[in-house]
């Protein structure tokens, strides 16, 4: 397996700074600011570049992680890293003004990382807001994607361990697409 | 306590960086175009460039600056002073405003040296930092 690349992405405050944190065995690398749009997240810093770390999984396949800035001004970033990434963790903090207007737009934005590999959603913070349930973010994905398997999960981005299951399931994803790719190609 | 206001809501930090982007024009003939922005990318104040473009180059700033003291962290070697991206017909310096979470961006023209350009980023950077910082006092 070669090296993968995932994207972190989703709204400001969904989690993807702390995510990576909880996953990687390096150090990650941050670009923090100072947050002056306390309306939307209310947080002393928001991501302005990327985040990055590496994460080893089963036995020596290193992923890299890297998470863009949630805010729309940064989407340059957005250009720059989906170029690289087989893959998406879609993050989206369930506290959010409109959770599923967020899913709808960065799916929107994201939305062809389902061909490159694979797209997971988790859905954070529901336990500060516990509505809107799975079910609404499962029926959007049908409506905006029609007939792609794109699983949710509601998972603490503070948890190592329910962020590592939504990574492995994003990889068995990913995995499944390139032997669906290999085997087209050898019947062509 | 009193309230603290984002430097890019707040007049009196837009004006002083209005009137700091004034003296720089005038002292610098080659320079294209500048702007101050917050750390995390808000346009605060800039002269020549349209509206939608100035927000853009603040993001894109904002972004440089941080991936800039992102390297310079990881090689251990301080925080990033200045950062520039030297191009074919001219070139962009930026440098943090010091003690404040503000950042300068200038675009020059081949015209000028480095040099010269380095040390007015820097004047109009220090400037910025004693205006604000004796209106704070
Ligand atoms: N209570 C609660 N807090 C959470 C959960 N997941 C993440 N958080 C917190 O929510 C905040 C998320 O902040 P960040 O990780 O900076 O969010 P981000 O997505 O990187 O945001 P930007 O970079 O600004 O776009 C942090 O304070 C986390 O500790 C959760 O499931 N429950
Ligand atoms: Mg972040």
């Amino acid at each position: 397996m070669a090296e993968h690349v995932i994207l972190f992405a989703g709204p400001m405050g969904a989690g993807k700074t702390t995510a990576i944190e909880s996953l990687s065995e390096i150090e990650t690398i941050r670009t923090e600011a100072t947050n002056t749009d306390r309306e939307t997240a209310d947080k002393d810093t928001t991501t302005v570049a990327l985040d990055y770390g590496e994460i080893t999984v089963s036995d020596e396949d290193k992923v890299r992680l890297y998470g863009v800035p949630g805010q729309r001004r940064f989407n340059f970033m957005w250009t720059i890293l989906k170029e690289r990434a087989v893959g998406l963790i879609l993050l989206v903090n369930n506290d959010a003004a409109d959770p599923i207007e967020e899913l709808d737009a960065f799916l929107e934005e994201f939305g062809e990382l389902h061909e490159k590999g694979g797209i997971v959603v988790c859905v954070t913070r529901s336990d500060v807001a516990p509505t809107p349930y799975l079910d609404k973010y499962a029926e959007r994905i049908r409506e905006v994607m029609p007939g792609r398997m794109i699983p949710v999960f509601t998972a603490d981005a503070r948890n190592a361990d329910q962020m590592r299951t939504a990574l492995m399931s994003l990889i068995a994803n990913i995995e499944m697409t390139a032997m669906i790719a290999g085997n087209q190609e050898r019947a062509a | 306590m009193t309230e603290q206001v984002s430097a890019h809501k707040d007049p009196v930090v837009i004006a002083f960086a209005n009137e700091v982007l004034d003296g720089f024009s005038d002292v610098c003939r080659s320079l294209r175009y500048a702007t101050f922005l917050t750390d995390d990318g808000f346009e605060v104040a800039s002269i020549a460039g349209d509206e939608k473009q100035n927000r853009r180059v603040a993001s894109m700033a904002s972004s440089m600056q941080a991936l800039g003291d992102a390297v310079a962290k990881d090689l251990r070697i301080g925080g990033a002073e200045y950062i520039i991206i030297a191009a074919e017909t001219g070139y962009v310096i930026q440098m943090r405003v010091p003690e404040h979470a503000m950042v300068l961006a200038a675009h020059f023209d081949a015209a000028e040296t480095v040099g010269k350009a380095l040390s007015v980023v820097r004047l109009a950077a220090s400037n910025m930092r004693t205006l604000v910082r004796d209106k704070a006092a």
